[in-house]
């Protein structure tokens, strides 16, 4: 039992691994796939942010060229009337007036002169500008010792080039008063004179707002950065013209990343770089604003490209754990279903164990130790069981009390452990009883008692109980509906029963006993009809002519269960066997039976022999408790019969045996004559007229008369070459 | 079996001891061949110690009558127990003999 629920425990606890398994490769292949999934999503997403952030930077681009078109287009335009007036200085106010009037995107202008090139107006450079809230247009001039325009660089820088300028965005105090950026020409006169500087301001307010405007992720930023590295747009407004980006890339925790950003956006390059700042990692695309040599950059901080795929990655796991905890839910399920099936199937062990045990039970209360009473050579007792698949309830029992050999055979009607339970009970009932009662018929009849009185199922049991004295070969025997036994003496027939009714139908029955002598090497053959009624696979019954056959020579008693068991066995074949099949044979072997209690008696055919025929008869007379004159009487007939079969049955000269057996029941005796000699039927004979005179009576033909007069019944058979005479005597 | 057999003047006393069964006949029937020849005189079957008779000794005692017959002697059988008497009443023999 023990090993049974280890090995049980261990293959729960295998199914518990093999589930842990399970549950490990399920999560390994969903982490596995997100996994990669995640890979692809990402280098999509991150495509994609590359794309969107270029396609914002190109858009803005544009429009800071657009921007920068009109501004450039603006001076370009009014090159040709600002040569025109640089002989008239005075006018030149009114071309920058134009060119602020005329192009929303120029927030201011001037044409400054060349120091020294008008000789009336040495120094001059009128200004004229938006004012922001204010609709009308301002007019000063830059040509004042605090501004020095001719130290500009917006003014040098495109005289030393001799072509349009950029400059640098700037504060122009003292000028436009704003951030601004300055496109300026150089103007030349007729002769190829530098004569004049042409400008137009864009304010870098708009630039603020369009780059601002740009908004690739919410939380992204951007940067726009001069040719030498000013920041002219950035998030933190108080940076603007404060700051160059190299400085802040000198504060940056990844220096080495950012100055190389910074390098390539000054230089005018495009691409991307990432980066790690405060822990936050970041993706910058730049690109280069031609002409103006400014470089657009748009920061994106990792976690806004990466945003909703980590959050779809979240949700994923989060489904994924999900599924984990609902296999695990499943997977205990199934193991709980498990182990309740395996529970019944336990249990369904477990009862056909508890049946296997009953049965073992039920078997040990039958004798099962042959030969039962070793010390003993007067008995030679085997009996056995052969079960049915399903328990049955059958049962046979014997013991030795005060000399006498207790013996039953039975059989519970119905199967299973019903009849187990009810066996067990009439066995246990034969012992309580039989324990202190002698006589068959009472053991039966108090068995009947008992089994009536708790018989609330209605099964009875058909029992053959007998009582073997061993002293002296004395059998009282008393049949409850049982099969009768069958006595094999010389020959072999079934030993006389009343039927009676089974043990356990009614009670207050009267059971009548019968008794018999058994002489030394009678033996008694008891069966239920398991044995008779075995059928093989044609519904064909091994029946009682079968059983009779297989015992016909003698032999031990275990010889004869053996030679039984294989009979049937034999016949049966394949087929099921549906009962049990019980046996119980008993040979009596005590030869020390007094001389005078010997109920069998074998004669030569010679008439000498006729004197222990008369003692013979003689014991069973007085076993028997008969009077002289009945004693007289038997043996008188005895002889007529024995003398008949010596003179008549063996022709002169041949010898012969003649088997004279005695049967003594309460109320009868019945005695058989066997030979082997010639067919004669003494019974065949005239019968010989008394009433005649002396000179007519015959003198033979007395002999047969006498048998007749005497015994109750006469009939002679002959079967298997042997005569048969028997004849009965009440008594 | 015991067979005495007295010869007198008249009669002849023939005494049966013990138990006449089939092989007693045997002997019991040679003994009674002077009987048989002096079958004239009454003779007296003295069956006191006759305890058992059978069909052979019956026979031996319907030969002495039927010899006695022939011969014009006479057979008394005397002091026959019952069951002997039984066996007698059973064949017919009280009918055959005087009993006394």
């Amino acid at each position: 039992m023990k090993m049974k629920e280890a090995l049980g425990n261990s293959s729960i606890r295998d199914f518990a691994r093999g589930g842990l398994m399970l549950i490990l490769i399920a999560a390994l292949t969903l982490e596995a796939t997100s996994i990669i999934q995640f890979y692809f999503s990402q280098k999509g997403i991150k495509e994609e942010a590359r794309l969107r952030a270029e396609s914002e930077m190109e858009a803005t681009q544009l429009k800071i060229l657009d921007v920068v078109d009109q501004a450039e287009a603006a001076v370009r335009n009014s090159i040709w009337i600002a040569q025109w007036c640089l002989d008239f200085p005075d006018s030149l106010p009114s071309v920058t007036r134009r060119i602020v009037t005329d192009n929303p995107v120029v927030a201011g202008s001037t044409v400054a002169m060349v120091p020294g090139y008008s000789k009336r107006r040495p120094l001059f450079s009128p200004y004229c500008h938006k004012v922001p809230g204010i609709d009308t247009l301002c007019f000063k001039s830059l040509a004042t010792p605090e501004y020095d325009y001719p130290s500009q660089s917006w003014f040098t820088e495109p005289l030393r080039l001799g072509k349009g300028y950029w400059s640098e965005p700037y504060v122009d105090e003292g000028g436009g008063e704003m951030l601004m950026t300055t496109y300026s020409v150089p103007i030349f006169d007729r002769k190829g004179q530098a004569a004049a500087v042409l400008t137009a301001d864009i304010s870098l307010d708009w630039l603020t707002e369009l780059v601002g405007g740009i908004e690739v992720y919410p939380n992204a930023f951007n940067l726009v950065i001069s040719r030498e590295g000013q920041l002219m747009v950035c998030p933190a407004e108080s940076l603007v013209m404060q700051r160059t980006f190299m400085e802040m890339a000198a504060k940056a925790e990844d220096t080495t990343t950012i100055n190389k950003l910074g390098r390539s956006m000054m230089s005018g390059r495009s691409g991307q770089i990432e980066f790690k700042q405060k822990g936050k990692r970041y993706h910058a695309f730049f690109a280069p604003v031609e002409r103006t040599g400014w470089s657009i950059s748009i920061f994106i901080p990792d976690s806004e490209i990466y945003g909703s795929i980590r959050r779809i990655g979240a949700f994923v796991k989060l489904l994924q754990i999900l599924g984990i905890v609902m296999l695990i839910l499943i997977l205990r399920a199934v193991a709980k279903n498990q182990m309740k099936y395996k529970e019944i199937a336990d249990k369904k062990e477990r009862i056909e164990n508890e049946l296997q045990i009953a049965r073992g039970i039920q078997m040990s209360m039958i004798p099962k130790t042959f030969p039962p009473f070793p010390e003993r050579h007067d008995l030679d007792i085997c009996g056995i069981i052969v079960p049915a698949k399903e328990v049955g309830g059958d049962l046979y029992d014997l013991f030795i009390r005060d000399e006498k050999l207790f013996f039953c055979i039975g059989d519970v009607s119905g199967k299973g452990v019903p009849a187990a339970l009810v066996m067990a009970v009439t066995r246990s009932i034969f012992r309580n009883i039989a324990a202190h009662e002698d006589r068959p018929e009472r053991i039966v009849s108090d068995m009947n008692e008992s089994l009536s009185d708790m018989n609330e199922s209605n099964m009875f049991v058909t029992f053959f109980c007998g009582v073997l004295d061993l002293t002296d070969g004395h059998l009282r025997y008393c049949n409850a509906g049982h099969n009768a036994p069958l006595i094999l003496t010389t020959d072999k027939r079934s030993l006389p029963i009343f039927s009676n009714l089974p043990l356990g139908i009614i009670s207050d029955m009267e059971f009548k006993g019968q008794e018999r002598y058994l002489c030394y090497d009678d033996a008694l053959f008891l069966y239920t009809d398991g044995v008779t009624e075995a059928e093989n696979s044609a519904h064909e019954q091994f029946g009682e002519q079968r059983l009779s056959d297989v015992l016909s020579s003698r032999r031990s008693s275990i010889e004869h269960l053996k030679a039984m068991e294989e009979a049937v066995a034999a016949f049966v074949g394949d087929a099921e066997p549906s009962d049990d099949i019980t046996m119980l044979s008993i040979h009596y072997l005590n030869d020390k039976v007094p001389e005078g209690l010997e109920r069998h008696l074998t004669l030569h055919n010679d008439i000498q022999q006729i004197p222990r025929l008369s003692a013979f008869i003689d014991s069973i007379a007085e076993k028997a408790g008969l009077d002289s004159s009945l004693s007289m009487s038997l043996n008188l007939a005895m002889e007529e019969a024995v003398t008949n079969v010596m003179l008549y049955a063996y022709p002169k000269g041949t010898e012969g045996d003649i088997d004279v057996e005695a049967y003594i029941s309460p109320d009868m005796l019945e005695f058989t004559i066997s030979d082997s000699g010639m067919e004669f039927d003494p019974t065949a004979a005239p019968e010989a007229d008394t009433s005649l005179g002396v000179e007519d009576r015959k003198i033979g033909g007395l002999g047969i008369h006498l048998v007749r007069k005497i015994m109750d019944s006469v009939t002679y058979n002959r079967e298997n070459g042997k005569n048969h005479l028997s004849m009965t005597k009440k008594i | 079996m015991e067979v005495k057999i007295n010869k007198q003047d008249s009669n002849i006393i023939v005494e049966f001891i013990g138990r006449l069964d089939t092989p007693a006949s045997v002997e019991a029937s040679q003994a009674i061949e002077p009987v048989l020849a002096d079958a004239g005189k009454t003779i007296i079957l003295e069956c006191k110690e006759l305890s058992y008779i059978s069909s052979s000794g019956l026979r031996i005692f319907l030969t002495i009558r039927k010899a006695a017959a022939a011969k014009g002697g006479k057979v008394i059988v005397r002091n026959i127990t019952d069951d002997i008497r039984h066996v007698f009443m059973m064949t017919g023999f009280l009918n055959l003999f005087e009993i006394q």
